[in-house]
């Protein structure tokens, strides 16, 4: 096994990996753009997501992929419903409680996965599952591959609707500024309702994604979780450009920490880099300074 | 304003008592278990009360004290294994460490506002998780380590009875609240409210609220610091999972947040409440999983149904609830994160 042999495989586990990352990345910063909060609980939109495809793929014996419209409509609905009882209440009361209590979201989600499932790990059953690309003595999972396409193309569509749409107009208006939106006849508390639905449901699609690569438990969101903020706070608040630029650095950073230091240090380095990023850029890597709104 | 003013006698008398009765306690029972209940109590009453001087006071919403808690552990466990070093001045030890690593958190993270700070503490627990998963020569790894019993000794603090871990986590208690006292009623207190309420405002009189929260968290981290030794001594086993995970972190905040946010008795009485709770879960539903959905769903009713916590019921003045709507529209400027 040779250096560049290592170099090449690292930069192909990382990119992919990282294009997972970018994509829950995204959803949480399409919340925190509109909203200016960050949403605790995403990695359990991403575990609902993998049940969901769990509970369908048992159901119908389909690939997970075909199960993509019905699983974005249940997590759609889901994220409506979890907005309208946890999120709304809390509009207008201090961020800290918006913190809290989506933390507290995510541990309700996640013990309720546990008595509904139990804490086995389940899998979930696709013939592309162990086929795998190789070229060259480098080797890709083809799932991989496919969630990297899936993440594109859904960045591509939702940076369309943001800019192409008087919806996504709207959205935009919302998070540059509140009250003038308002004015303009904007209904802020529909916005900020559809981002957060539509973010959680960016999580759950990576779910979706994720199914046929990792073992389906209640925890399995957790290290997303913690990605995905390192992401949004990479890439600047509010900048879907800056999350994927951030969820590929992390994953490459990710890789080639397990590659060249050790596997048991790879979580902890995208976690460093943040500090890093941080001290040095608090704007963040993408971030245009600090913007107030 | 005289301290001796400052002091409300009703309170003190009613905390007195309270204080009395739990020094009797022990004798009455018998039952070995009752008391590690009220060692456990004790410990989250004491954490949350560390919790709520960065969390309740300064507004920063902080996931990362049980890493401070497991530093604390660590530190002592590992002097006392390889050097014999008795955990009291391992104690020391641990807070150093706390502060040190609190501090270059702070100096990172208060430059951006609230969210960042919660992010950071996130990504901060992490890390400390993994180098204790990583380190396996020092920390023994996911497999974590062990203090084994030789004789009865309170310099070493390997003790048979929880009796005296219960007087000294009381005493430990006793503590951190006087300190989370002396916190509210100085300089630093003041400050930290009017950045709570507005940070903008509390600039432009002049506080240097990057300085203050910095102080806040430091004082947090090491009373939980200093906690997690007692706690280490008295559990005798330190892991990951157990010590350093998220799950705990957030525990700790309940009981400020069940409590009541920002004040004095909140995390006492959260604990009061929460951890007996979480017992008769545990027995009644028979799963650790119960424990969490208990704690989540609490967390849920009362940030939503009552943010001001249990003691709000005993306020007569509405106070939370004017500040709820101040910062409405506060929010909707956009000003706060």
């Amino acid at each position: 096994m040779n250096v560049l042999w290592m170099i090449g495989q690292s930069i192909l586990n990382g990119l992919t990996m990282g294009g997972i990352y970018a994509l829950v990345g995204v959803g949480l910063t399409i919340i925190f753009g509109v909203m200016k909060v960050v949403n605790f609980a995403q990695g359990e939109y991403l575990v609902i997501g993998m049940y969901i495809t769990l509970v369908l793929n048992q159901l119908t014996g389909l690939s997970p992929y075909l199960l993509l419209p019905p699983t974005i409509l249940i997590a759609y609905l889901f994220g409506r419903i979890s907005y309208g009882v946890v999120v709304k209440p809390l509009l207008g009361q201090p961020g800290q409680y918006f913190v809290v209590a989506t933390m507290g979201l995510s541990f309700v989600i996640i013990s309720v996965l546990q008595l509904v499932f139990t804490t086995n790990f389940w899998a979930v059953e696709t013939s592309l599952k162990s086929v795998s690309i190789t070229w060259k003595g480098f080797s890709l999972g083809l799932p991989r591959i496919i969630a990297c396409g899936f993440m594109i193309f859904f960045v591509v569509l939702v940076d369309f609707f943001l800019k192409r749409t008087d919806f996504g107009r709207a959205m935009r208006a919302t998070s540059e500024n509140t009250e003038v939106a308002q004015s303009l006849g904007i209904n802020t508390n529909k916005m900020y309702g559809f981002s957060f639905a539509v973010g959680t449901t960016f999580a759950a699609i990576t779910g979706l994604l994720l199914s046929p690569i990792y073992f389906v438990y209640p925890t399995a969101g957790t290290p997303f979780k913690t990605i995905a903020m390192v992401i949004i706070v990479m890439g600047g608040p509010g900048n879907i450009g800056g999350a994927v630029a951030s969820g590929l650095i992390a994953g490459l950073v990710e890789a080639f920490t397990a590659t060249f230091v050790s596997n048991d240090l790879a979580p902890a380095a995208a976690y460093l880099l943040l500090i890093i990023v941080l001290a040095f850029k608090p704007a963040g890597l993408f971030g245009k300074g600090a913007r107030v709104a | 304003m005289t301290l001796k003013e400052k002091i409300n006698l009703k309170t003190l008398g009613i905390m007195g008592a309270l204080f009395l009765a739990a020094c009797v306690f022990p004798a009455l029972t018998k039952n070995n278990y009752l008391i590690s209940v009220g060692v456990v109590l004790f410990t989250y009453a004491a954490l949350g009360t560390a919790w709520n001087i960065i969390g309740g006071y300064a507004g920063q919403t902080c996931w990362c004290l049980a890493s401070f808690m497991a530093i604390g552990a660590y530190t002592s466990f590992i002097l006392k294994i390889h050097f014999n070093l008795s955990p009291w001045l391992g104690i020391f030890a641990g807070m150093i460490v706390s502060a040190a690593l609190s501090m270059i958190i702070g100096l990172v993270s208060f430059k951006q506002r609230n969210m960042f700070f919660s992010l950071m503490t996130i990504a901060f627990s992490e890390i400390i998780r993994v180098v204790l998963v990583y380190g396996k020569g020092i920390t023994g790894g996911s497999n974590g380590i062990f203090i084994t019993y030789k004789k009865d000794s309170l310099w070493q603090l390997t003790l048979k009875s929880d009796k005296i871990f219960f007087y000294i986590m009381l005493a430990v208690l006793a503590v951190v609240i006087t300190i989370s006292w002396a916190v509210e009623q100085t300089r630093l207190g003041y400050y930290l409210r009017s950045i709570r309420a507005d940070q903008d405002a509390a600039e432009s009189l002049g506080i240097n609220s990057y300085r203050a929260k910095l102080k806040s968290f430091v004082i947090s981290a090491m009373a939980a610091s200093a906690i997690g030794t007692f706690y280490g001594f008295f559990l005798t086993y330190l892991d990951p999972t157990t010590v350093s995970s998220l799950n705990v972190s957030t525990k700790i905040g309940t009981m400020a947040i069940v409590g009541g946010l920002g004040h004095l008795f909140g995390p006492l009485i959260g604990a009061a409440v929460l951890i007996p709770m979480t017992e008769v879960a545990n027995a009644v539903l028979g799963s650790s999983g119960s424990g969490m959905l208990l704690y989540g769903a609490v967390l849920l009713a009362v940030i939503i149904f009552k943010p001001g916590g249990i003691i709000s019921f005993f306020q007569k003045d509405g106070r939370m609830k004017k500040n709820g709507r101040k910062t409405e529209r506060r929010r909707a400027h956009g000003s706060d994160s």
